[in-house]
Order: structure tokens, then C-alpha cells, then sequence
């Protein structure tokens, strides 16, 4: 028996995809950006690679409706907070809590 | 757009690379004008004598002063005696002398440099000491915090390009092992929402099999929208997969397993179900759901443990708002889903009241369900106008979701492809099944009626109480504006005859209501 019904056909609405509370991308995202803020204002290494790793799960955890430029401008934030504090003071790498 | 950002991200690591050497080059070019001294050219003096080593570059600047002032060491004679010889002009050179000497005393000079001849080669040599390596910053192994740094970077990395690629092809194989039967049942197998017209009235493109007609949502959410079929309005495929584009949420997995869930969600119109709200579950989900969803909480009382045969391990739990509706339900084809596939079910959830979970109930407040919306792109409407509406926007559905597990030590991808298409079947049954069920006691009918009224009166009073809320603080701000514009007025005229008009109001306010009442005249 064919169940087919052509009269029945329905467009897709986003609005029915269920719903899950996923607030990740946005924190990595904010976390990106303050810690490359950190990095420029205070001149603290660590604070820019831990913005490129926040840039980085943002990405990867995003999902395809949410506005590309909001992560690319994340990841170039964070990219130009490393190379600017290393231009700053190329000497290497110091964590404080390992010193 | 993925793969141009991620070219995109490896360009920029390159360019980071590359400025970081040139800024190191310039750094050692800073240092190259001592590079071309030769040693011989510098002497660097004894201990002894600090003050010839501290001021070699100011010895050499001053040794033709040196020079000179020797030449005025040496002849004084000759020029106090020119002085002599002018007996009219005695002039004391001593002081005019002292400013352009040196101090014998004030500086400790070696014998060398005293010495009048200007050829003799007595130039102190400088020598560079060197300087450990490792102060300087310019060794490789000086780095290693960076070098972590960057493994972990290339190792999430390259775990999103793996996990991605596995996510994308676990989504292939359910559709592929999918699509026939779905095909079979669905007029519509694939639809954006956005193009103009749908893929199946589109002559034009040639029904290639070999195309995936999901939709990506996201790196581990695929979904597939499928349409014009008996029974039910539409149905939604969501693949939820794990996020294995993630290291983190992977590393979380080890710790707190989460699975790969295949979940389908068909809706109906107003005439096709039955008006109740059951739900059977895996008793962890069951307390969640019985927690999180509207519906649920709202119609159902208490969860029991389903004992019917097959769910005898009490695995399963079930809420249910009507009693008759479980058995008809749970027949001999759900126990044997069941005992076939154990662990497999996650949950049943059928609604006719179904507006989705607690928190996200404000924005999914959205018009009444009109299925045949072609333009609205189905964006959530803000909380104001579900204030402003009397109706609550409810769906009629039925919700069942799977896991996706690796059986008999077989690989996951080929579980999946041998067992989605069963899957499919035992939904399309239990569409049927639900279009097709109809209360057989009166009682339980009227039950639901009333359920749903109360809950419909409820609804009302709080739409009512929010409306006041909002009623009294436009009041209030109007007032506020009011009195701000008054007292701006410089008129005391005028604000003493609003102060008045305000004490009168509150004066009315506070006066209890009293009810009058007319007593005819006899």
C-alpha cells in the first residue's frame, strides 16, 4: 500500500529542530576574546594561547547557522594577540605557577 | 566554508610563523654595528684600573683632547714663555689650561696613554664576553612551552579533522541505509525550507541516488526532513552524534559516556491523534524528562515501572496520563523491538500538548502551529508576544529516540547500516498505530478534557496576571513621565494642582472597596 500524499507535503521550519541548550560556542568565544585582551594589555604569553585555543573550541563546537564572522574575527583576535606579544618580548614562555 | 576557514586558520599560522622569524632577524640585527671591530683595535685594561675599562669608548672620543692637552702639558714653557716675552700681556693661562686638561689625578690612566705620540698603537682591545646561550633567548630549546603549546594546538587539530570526517560518515550510512523505505513512505525526502520550490516538484534535477539529502546543522547534528505521507504532517530525522570534533568533550566521554542518538520526531495535525500524553523510558531519562518537559510534568502524576512482559528488567518506565493508553500502546511489536534490540529504545514520548522543555517554553511560545508556512523561516517569537496571545501553541507529536550501539563486536558503522533500516519500521508502525488509536472508555476522554482545561485556565490566569504586571508599570512610567515633566515646568501653580489630583488617587486607593448597595424605599 503506497502511503504517499502529495497534498500532504509540509515545508521544514527550523524553529522544529529540538532545541538543546548548548551555550559552548558563545563561552569560548567571550573567553577568547578577554583572554586576548589580557595578552595585549598586560603583555601575559600564556593568555594568548589559551585565546587561540578558545578560538579553536568555538569553531569546532559551532554550529552552521551561527554567523562565520563572529569565529573567524575570534580566531584573528586571538592570533594577532600572540604574534603582538611576542614582538613585544620574544624571550620564551614563562608559566608563573611552574617557575 | 569549514575547509576555507581551516585553510584560512593554517594561512595564518604560517603568517604568525613568519613575522615571528623576521622580529627575531631584526633582534640580531640590532647588535651588528659591534659585529665589524676588530679585537686589536681594543685593549681592554687590568681590573686595576676600573675607570679605563668603564670608559673606553669616551677614552677614545677624548684622546685627541688627550693629544692636545699633552701638547699643552708639554710646552707650557714655550707658551709661558711666548707669555714672557710679551711683557705687556701677562696673562695666567694655568686656569684657561686647566679647563681644556685632564686632571693627572682624576682619572688612573696607564702609562700609554700619557705618552705624547699619537702613532703609537695603544689602543686598548675590547673583548666580548660571551653569553650563555640560554640567556639570550635565541636557542630553539628555550622554547619548549611554545613547542607544547603548538602540539596541542596541531592534536586538537588534527582530532577535528578525524572526528569530523567519522561524524559525517556515520550520518551517511544511517541515510543510506534509510533511504529506500524512506522514499517508499515520504513524497518529500530532503527539504532546506528555503528554496522555492521543494526538491520532489523540481523537474529539472535528475533524482540522483547517490546524493545525501541531510542537512549539516552542525559538526556532530544532521537532520533530514521528510514529508506527504498518510497519517502524520511531516517527520524529523535529527542524528545527534557524539562530539568528536571536540578533544575536550572526547576526554569528557571516557569520563561520562554519551552516546550517539538517532532521534525522530513525527508531527501531526489536530485530527489524526488522540488527545493524551504517555511517555516510556529508560528510568534515567524518564526522571529528566518528567523534570524538564512541560507536557509531562504538567499531565502526568507519577512515573511507574513498566512490568508488562519484555520489560520485566525494569529498565523501562513509564508516565502516563490516561491508563488505558499504555497498553494499547505497548503491544507485542514494542516488546519485541525491545527484546530484540535491548538498550537500544531510549524513549517514547507521544503528546498532543506537547510544547517543548521548561526553560526554552517563554521562546517557543511562538502562533499556533500552521503547517503550511512557506515564507516564516520559524524564528522564535519574543516572550512579549506570547503575552499577547490567549492561545497556547501546542504540537501534536510523537517522539522516539534511539542509540546508536556497536552489537556483537562489530564496529559502530556497521551496526549501523545493518540495523537503522529496522529502526525505521518500527517507527512508521507506531505512526500508525498512535494515527489510529482512539479512546474506547468514555472516561477516559472526559479525563483528558478536564486535564486539559485546567491546564488551559491556568495558562489563562497567568497570561492575565503578566498582562496586569505589564498594565500597572506602563502606568507607573507614565506617571513617572509625568511628574517629571511637572516639576520641570517651574510653574508651582501647576504642581500644587498635580500634587492634589495625586493625593486624591492615592487617597481613593487606599480606601477599602465597599460594595453599595440601594435599599428600595418601602
Amino acid at each position: 500500500m503506497d502511503n504517499r500524499r502529495q497534498a500532504r507535503i509540509h515545508r521544514f521550519r527550523p524553529a522544529l529542530i529540538t532545541q538543546i541548550d548548548d551555550a559552548l560556542p558563545d563561552y569560548m568565544n567571550l573567553m577568547g576574546m578577554i583572554f586576548s585582551m589580557c595578552s595585549l594589555m598586560l603583555k601575559i604569553k600564556w593568555c594568548a594561547w589559551i585565546a587561540i585555543f578558545a578560538a579553536l573550541v568555538g569553531f569546532a563546537n559551532s554550529r552552521t547557522t551561527d554567523d562565520a564572522k563572529q569565529v573567524l574575527s575570534s580566531f584573528m583576535l586571538s592570533i594577532s594577540a600572540v604574534v603582538v606579544t611576542y614582538m613585544q618580548n620574544p624571550a620564551p614562555m614563562t608559566i608563573p605557577f611552574m617557575q | 566554508m569549514r575547509s576555507s576557514m581551516t585553510i584560512l586558520f593554517i594561512l595564518f599560522n604560517l603568517l604568525s610563523y613568519f613575522t615571528w622569524s623576521v622580529a627575531k632577524k631584526m633582534k640580531d640585527e640590532d647588535f651588528s654595528e659591534f659585529d665589524d671591530f676588530d679585537e686589536d683595535e681594543f685593549v681592554v685594561e687590568s681590573p686595576s684600573s676600573p675607570s679605563a675599562s668603564q670608559l673606553p669608548s669616551k677614552m677614545q672620543s677624548k684622546k685627541p683632547e688627550v693629544v692636545n692637552t699633552d701638547y699643552s702639558f708639554q710646552s707650557p714653557s714655550s707658551k709661558s714663555a711666548d707669555i714672557k716675552v710679551n711683557d705687556e700681556v701677562t696673562i695666567d693661562d694655568e686656569d684657561e689650561d686647566d679647563d681644556l686638561m685632564f686632571d693627572e689625578e682624576e682619572f688612573e690612566t696607564s702609562d700609554g696613554y700619557s705618552s705624547s705620540s699619537p702613532t703609537t698603537s695603544t689602543i686598548p682591545d675590547l673583548k666580548i664576553t660571551e653569553i650563555p646561550a640560554s640567556l639570550t633567548g635565541n636557542h630553539w630549546e628555550a622554547y619548549h612551552c611554545e613547542a607544547i603549546m603548538l602540539l596541542l594546538l596541531l592534536s586538537y587539530l588534527i582530532n577535528f579533522l578525524l572526528g569530523r570526517s567519522k561524524n559525517a560518515r556515520l550520518a551517511d550510512i544511517v541515510y543510506r541505509s534509510q533511504r529506500d523505505l524512506l522514499e517508499r513512505n515520504f513524497c518529500l525526502v530532503g527539504d532546506n525550507g528555503q528554496t522555492r520550490t521543494t526538491q520532489s516538484a523540481d523537474d529539472s534535477t535528475i533524482n540522483d541516488s547517490t546524493t545525501n539529502k541531510m542537512q549539516k546543522e552542525s559538526e556532530s547534528l544532521y537532520i533530514l526532513w521528510c514529508s506527504g505521507r498518510t497519517a502524520i504532517e511531516s517527520m524529523l530525522m535529527e542524528v545527534r552524534l557524539a562530539k568528536r570534533q571536540c578533544l575536550f568533550n572526547s576526554l569528557a566521554a571516557m569520563i561520562k559516556s554519551s552516546n550517539d542518538m538517532l532521534i525522530y520526531t513525527a508531527d501531526y495535525s489536530k485530527e489524526d491523534m488522540e488527545t493524551f500524553v504517555f511517555c516510556l523510558a529508560k528510568k534515567h531519562c524518564a526522571a529528566k524528562l518528567h523534570r524538564d518537559m512541560n507536557d509531562l510534568s504538567q499531565f502526568c502524576s507519577e512515573r511507574k515501572t513498566a512490568d508488562k512482559r519484555g520489560l520485566n528488567n525494569g529498565n523501562y518506565q513509564i508516565l502516563s496520563e490516561i491508563g488505558e493508553v499504555s497498553s494499547a500502546i505497548i503491544d507485542n511489536r514494542v516488546v519485541d523491538f525491545i527484546e530484540k534490540y535491548p538498550d537500544v529504545l531510549e524513549y517514547i514520548h507521544i503528546s498532543d500538548q506537547y510544547t517543548g522543555m521548561k526553560i526554552q517554553n517563554d521562546t517557543q511560545q511562538t502562533s499556533p502551529n500552521t503547517a503550511n508556512t512557506t515564507s516564516n523561516a520559524g524564528s522564535a517569537a519574543p516572550q512579549q508576544d506570547a503575552l499577547n496571545t490567549s492561545e497556547r501553541s501546542v504540537r501534536h507529536v510523537l517522539i522516539i529516540a534511539f542509540n546508536l550501539v556497536a552489537r556483537n563486536s562489530r564496529s559502530l558503522e556497521i551496526t549501523t547500516e545493518t540495523v537503522c533500516s529496522d529502526y525505521l519500521r518500527f517507527v512508521l508502525q507506531l505512526i500508525d498505530r498512535v494515527n489510529s488509536f482512539r479512546f474506547t472508555l468514555k472516561e477516559s476522554k472526559n479525563k483528558a478534557i478536564k486535564n486539559r482545561q485546567r491546564i488551559e485556565e491556568q495558562f489563562l490566569k497567568n497570561v492575565y496576571q503578566q498582562r496586569q504586571e505589564q498594565a500597572q508599570q506602563r502606568r507607573e512610567e507614565k506617571r513617572r513621565a509625568e511628574k517629571e515633566k511637572i516639576m520641570q515646568s517651574d510653574d508651582p501653580e501647576r504642581q500644587r494642582k498635580w500634587e492634589e489630583k495625586e493625593h486624591k488617587r492615592e487617597m481613593k486607593r487606599r480606601q477599602p472597596k465597599m460594595k453599595q448597595m440601594k435599599v428600595k424605599a418601602m
